[in-house]
């Protein structure tokens, strides 16, 4: 019996992993899909974007090195789940690979990003001490605490970091279905509306004397 | 390419040089079309269906692709490669969206297929402001009719006779999707208000239509149409023309000159591959210019000669000038009513299914500002992409089961209304050549001069006010930190990506460039069918009036060459 969460494994493919290995070198692909992190040990890092001209219908992974840290990656996935935790048939922020995303986007070579990079990481430094090693009760006392802090750099951590799972996770499939979510299918026509969308359009409408 | 001989070189494969195009090739003539981007077909390059977990970054905008990963534009944006562009010093910001794909920004754009009405081509006439054009509405309409019969343009209603806002005859136009929920909802505000709101018109395939398909109601047209159901220069226009064996295409040709003979005539225009880097020149009968308003004044000032020292066409410093574009401002809201609201599909059709006509026509005076804007509203159960925090406000700290609960509520509950505005011509909006600054090729640049007249901004300011009292009406709340000083919320200049008029239309060749039929003053076969030959820019997305405008200037050309006259 431990307090510790189980422990985050990367949803990157075994290419990407791979192509990875050589750059981070420290890190070690050891199956499909399974990459455990070392800390960094030279290789030169890929900073450039994907281009003016990328291919759009079967998109490429984004070519930058990834720059977070096993305790961060680890960090993030328990924060991840802290804030979308598994739910009925809705799965966890880590297992659809959300501390992924957002170790591609703080690695990013775009001005945004760039600009989110130490907000994030900085955040998830913090916050490794207080989660990793902690007790249980610890640890969801140090989560809890995060979204009223009065520090200025905590709480634009909080911001940030949520801004970004939550995008990560509701521009998935199972986002689209938690959210409700129901297009991006071919039809041959669009119907409009349905009677009980506009019964209950009309009812909103009459409360406000329309 | 060399031996051939061609009636005309067309500059440009966007909406006036794919109109150009076709209609030429239709008619017999022999055209070889120049375009400085790379070859591009929607067929197989559009990213139809795919979703943002496909894309780097979730899709987000980068300055590699500053409209979204998915967005059709290809090298391009505010910045292409190699290709600079300066704004002066003391002017107001001024942008330039240019991509680099045969096609040009019909791949992209918004679809939105209005007509201009019939105040519109006589703005000085009622109002003294800004200028006239030398032709009227009634010129234009039979092109209208038969560009919207073309393209497929959805938004077809009963005639209603607003003012200044042309019903389509009948036959023109098939009918729109019907107002999604969100659509439904403002429209009984605007009702309120005394305001009509009617039907889109979207070049959007919504309908049985001969030789096309019809539209999916998914996926967004600003990633382009792998199956053409959208009106795209790509899908629509080249395709036809290739058909007729009477067009040949150069792509990453980037056209900097057009070349004169000893007579004062066009024999052709000098272009330099961007790939090797090599100039080439080309030779025809007649020279259509259709680069984009910029481009297209850049190329007429870049051709200096002994008669022409300060550019083609140029001899009354006209070329560059009336630089306009239209007034742009966005405001969004988040509404109670529309939360909670059941599952639908709102993909729609692409555009707006219904939009607001300009209604202060008559209202001028104590509107306290001249000319007017419609709006663009956009909502329902969209795509989820990184934005979807912002149904959070900063201060709410759910998590879990409550933060779902929220977001699943909200979830299409924003609706975002634009204004896209009339700009009046002013003096200090215009283009020239940089004195110093040139492209990867050595080729001058444009340098952009800005500023937005008190009438701009004035209606800027206007179009907050409605939108939030709108907003308020709706009994919803405005995003926080509007902005409501209409200097400060108004776009930038460039910025909706409908800049035009650098080389107007006019009556004689001292206060315009070229004439009704878009033929050029100072050289009889040298044409320009884009929108640099705008006179005034109304409110409505000027595209349909490029298309229309293109094909009257283009059978004009087509007389000409009959009677040998190029």
């Amino acid at each position: 019996m431990t307090d510790a969460p189980e422990p985050y494994v990367s949803k990157i493919d075994r290419r990407t992993a791979l192509a990875w290995v050589g750059v981070v070198g420290a890190a070690t692909a050891v199956g499909a899909g399974v990459v455990v992190y070392g800390p960094k040990m030279g290789g030169a890092r890929i900073t450039r974007g994907y281009g003016t001209d990328p291919k759009l219908t079967k998109p490429e992974k984004a070519p930058w090195s990834r720059i977070m840290i096993q305790a961060q990656l680890q960090t993030a996935a328990i924060l991840a789940d802290h804030i979308l935790p598994a739910s009925g048939a809705a799965p966890s922020a880590s297992s659809l690979g959300v501390p992924d995303f957002i170790d591609e986007w703080v690695s990013a070579p775009y001005p945004d990003q760039v600009k989110d990079r130490p907000v994030i990481l900085n955040g998830l430094n913090a916050l490794s001490a207080k989660v990793l090693k902690a007790s249980a009760a610890d640890r969801a006392a140090a989560l809890a605490a995060l979204p009223a802090s009065k520090d200025p750099t905590t709480h634009a951590f909080w911001k940030k970091f949520r801004r970004l799972t939550i995008g990560a996770y509701y521009t998935t499939g199972a986002g689209f279905k938690d959210v409700g979510y129901i297009g991006n299918v071919p039809r041959t026509s669009d119907p409009g509306p349905s009677a009980e969308v506009k019964a209950v359009l009309e009812r909103e409408l009459a409360k406000l004397g329309l | 390419m060399a031996t051939e001989s061609y009636d005309a070189i067309i500059v440009g494969s966007g909406a006036g040089g794919g109109m150009s195009a076709y209609h030429l090739t239709r008619s017999g003539l022999k055209v070889l079309m120049l375009e400085a981007g790379r070859s591009y077909d929607p067929r197989v390059e559009t990213p139809m269906f795919n979703t943002n977990a496909e894309a780097p970054l979730r899709g987000v905008g980068t300055p590699d692709k500053p409209f979204g990963f998915y967005d059709a534009t290809v090298d391009g944006g505010w910045q292409v490669p190699n290709e600079p562009y300066t704004v002066a010093e003391g002017s107001e910001p001024f942008t330039w969206w240019r991509p680099r794909m045969l096609g040009g920004r019909t791949n992209h754009w918004g679809r939105i297929a209005l007509r201009f009405g019939p105040l519109d081509f006589k703005p000085r006439s009622r109002d003294g402001l800004g200028y006239d054009w030398p032709i009227t509405y009634d010129d234009v309409a039979p092109w209208y009719d038969k560009t919207e019969k073309l393209i497929g343009v959805s938004g077809a209603a009963p005639p209603r006779n607003l003012l200044n806002t042309p019903d389509s005859p009948a036959g023109c136009l098939m009918e729109a999707a019907p107002p999604r929920a969100f659509e439904i909802f403002y429209e009984r505000a605007f009702r309120a208000m005394g305001i009509p709101v009617i039907p889109m018109h979207g070049a959007v395939v919504t309908g049985q239509m001969e030789g096309r398909n019809t539209c999916l109601f998914a996926t967004p047209c600003g990633r382009g149409c792998a199956i053409g159901a959208n009106f795209q220069s790509t899908t629509v226009l080249l395709p036809p023309a290739m058909a007729t064996g009477n067009l040949t295409i150069r792509t990453d040709a980037l056209v900097y000159q057009v070349d004169l003979d000893k007579g004062g005539k066009a024999k052709g225009v000098s272009f330099v591959d961007r790939k090797t880097g090599e100039h080439h020149s080309v030779t025809a009968r007649s020279v259509v210019l259709a680069a984009g308003s910029g481009e297209t004044a850049r190329i007429l000032l870049n051709s200096k000669s002994s008669k022409f020292p300060d550019g083609l066409c140029n001899t009354h410093g006209m070329v560059g000038r009336y630089l306009m574009d239209s007034v742009g401002l966005g405001v969004t809201g988040q509404f109670p009513a529309l939360e909670g609201l059941p599952p639908t599909n709102d993909d729609g059709q692409g555009t707006q299914h219904t939009y607001i006509p300009w209604w202060g026509y008559q209202k001028q005076k104590e509107l306290g500002f001249p000319r007017g804007y419609h709006i663009e509203i956009g909502g329902g159960r969209r795509m989820p992409s990184m934005g979807m925090a912002s149904l959070l406000a900063d201060d709410e700290v759910s998590v879990g089961d409550e933060l779902r609960a929220k977001l699943r509520n909200r979830f299409g509950s924003t609706i975002g209304f634009d204004g896209r505005g009339e700009m009046i011509p002013n003096d200090d909006c215009y283009c020239e050549l940089d004195p110093t600054v040139k492209d990867k090729w050595g080729i001058p640049v444009l340098r952009f001069h800005w500023r937005w007249g008190e009438s701009e901004t004035n209606q800027a300011a206007h179009m907050v006010k409605t939108f939030l009292e709108v907003i308020d009406r709706l009994g919803g709340k405005p995003e926080p930190h509007v902005e409501t000083d209409g200097r400060k919320a108004i776009s930038k200049g460039g910025e909706m990506i409908h800049e035009i008029g650098t080389a107007r239309m006019g009556h004689d060749d001292t206060d315009s460039v070229v004439n009704q039929f878009g033929q050029s003053w100072a050289v009889p076969n040298l044409f320009i069918m884009d929108g640099a030959t705008m006179v005034s820019s109304p409110d409505k997305n000027p595209t349909l009036s490029i298309l229309a405008l293109a094909w009257r200037s283009a059978d004009n050309l087509v007389t000409i060459a009959k009677q040998g006259a190029l």
